[in-house]
């Protein structure tokens, strides 16, 4: 039995959210005048809704450890040997397209130490935690963007989505037809909220 | 202006020993926003038609960033003026204050809250807005903040209007203020809408009444505070919010 107050309603982000608090978010590849250390890429998508038709100002916001693998957090046991040069969180909005763009790091694997019961010394695959919110989602859409280079990879939450096909659309897939801004190499993430290509979401 | 300045956290300040020990658990349908909702423009076409699926929480769903304020800017708390002395935005002046806590009441301090509202003629500062309203040159409608130790905060600003959904033959939007609340995990990040005590339009907006739960759908509304009549020259209210987590309890023998 879970006792305890109750959590706020969660409500849309709707139409209105500013541009003033996206811009400059999309890039994290520096933080307090230090350049992040490790592969800078460009990861960048649409986001689709059902019938593949692009969503058009949707926000998009991640959640990422450094290229050594390590969050910016005291809960992380490596939390020390932190980048100081990354920041870890970012947010996009779409365009008319529903074209997302992060300038990031190529996230390294995460070791998990012993904070956590059950996943003791388990480690994680690199990855982002994405998060999506746009006008008709009352609450925010969750997934995670893995950079393995096969849906083979055992990681324990990719673990948790049993339909192959499911699992190879969470991953990452680096483009090699174009360049990104700065020549930076390109990893490609569509998200579709709806329809017979869905993105596989957690519970909330 | 009087409202207490927050506290500038640092990440060693929030990094409680035990935030391991903080569990989080799904929402509970009943106190949040029905996902569909029909009528709402494009509520169908956006919602996932597969099952959620369950994961393990681990560490990189756990944390989350902390000390924003390093990365975005904060602002006045004063949304109402542009600069000390510039005229004050038309409407009606308003204080809103409230605490941010964890589902056990403990107050989150450090929580950098960000918030945005339309002007009194119900026009928002956005490419977006196609609503012809006018524009106040002194209301940008914008605010940033951080929760003090006590995980309160305060802003002033103006009574924001209503205006139409213009893909709606009839929606209104009753006045609303949109919150943004960054809590100490991924897992409690949060946004949502609050509304006004007494506004005819909250009877039939599609949003609000998407919470079946009445005591809930409360929890989306200010309440008007003491000071609501003692103050001169603003009313007031107060929105308390919970994020989720909570401490683990010892599993009983």
């Amino acid at each position: 039995m879970r006792a305890g107050l109750p959590a706020s309603p969660y409500c849309t982000i709707g139409p209105f959210f500013p541009g003033a608090f996206v811009s400059g978010c999309e890039d994290l590849t520096s933080f307090q005048g230090k350049q992040a250390r490790g592969q800078h890429i460009l990861l960048t998508g649409r986001v689709f809704e059902e019938g593949m038709r692009p969503i058009l100002n949707a926000i998009v916001e991640i959640w990422q450890p450094d290229a050594n693998g390590i969050f910016g957090h005291p809960l992380d046991p490596r939390f020390e040997a932190a980048d100081p040069g990354f920041f870890g969180w970012g947010r996009a909005r779409t365009d008319a397209d529903g074209r997302y763009s992060f300038r990031t790091v190529l996230p390294g694997p995460v070791l998990q130490g012993p904070v956590l019961q059950g996943g003791a010394g388990a480690e994680r695959c690199p990855h982002i935690n994405v998060m999506l919110l746009a006008i008709g989602l009352t609450r925010r859409l969750v997934t995670t963007v893995f950079f393995a280079g096969s849906a083979d990879v055992r990681d324990p939450v990719l673990d948790c989505v049993a339909d192959s096909e499911a699992r190879a659309r969470m991953l990452a897939q680096r483009d090699n037809s174009r360049n990104g801004s700065g020549d930076l190499p390109v990893y490609r993430y569509d998200i579709v909220t709806r329809g017979a290509s869905e993105t596989p979401f957690f519970l909330d | 202006m009087d409202a207490s300045t927050p506290a500038k956290p640092d990440a060693s300040e929030m990094a409680k020993p035990d935030a391991s020990e903080i569990e989080y658990s799904p929402y509970q349908e009943n106190t949040q926003l029905a996902r569909y909702i029909e009528d709402y423009p494009r509520s169908f076409r956006r919602n996932p038609s597969q099952p959620f699926i369950e994961r393990p929480l681990t560490l990189s769903e756990l944390t989350g960033p902390l000390a924003l304020e390093q990365r975005l800017p904060l602002t006045s708390h004063d949304l109402a003026h542009l600069t000390p002395n510039a005229p004050r935005a038309i409407g009606q002046y308003i204080e809103v204050a409230g605490r941010v806590m964890d589902e056990d009441g403990a107050p989150l301090a450090g929580c950098l809250i960000e918030i945005w509202q339309a002007n009194s003629a119900g026009k928002y500062i956005h490419e977006m807005d196609r609503h012809e309203a006018p524009v106040d040159p002194n209301f940008t409608g914008l605010g940033r903040f951080v929760t003090d130790a006590g995980g309160r905060y305060k802003f002033r600003t103006i009574k924001p209007g209503a205006y139409p959904v213009t893909e709606s033959a009839w929606w209104w939007r009753p006045p609303h203020i949109h919150f943004s609340i960054f809590g100490p995990s991924w897992m409690n990040r949060f946004i949502t809408q609050i509304f006004f005590p007494g506004e005819p339009l909250n009877e039939t907006d599609l949003l609000l009444n998407a919470v079946r739960d009445l005591e809930a759908r409360h929890r989306l509304i200010f309440e008007t505070t003491p000071t609501v009549v003692a103050a001169v020259n603003f009313l007031a209210f107060q929105r308390d919010f919970v994020l989720r987590g909570k401490h683990r309890t010892p599993e009983l023998e």
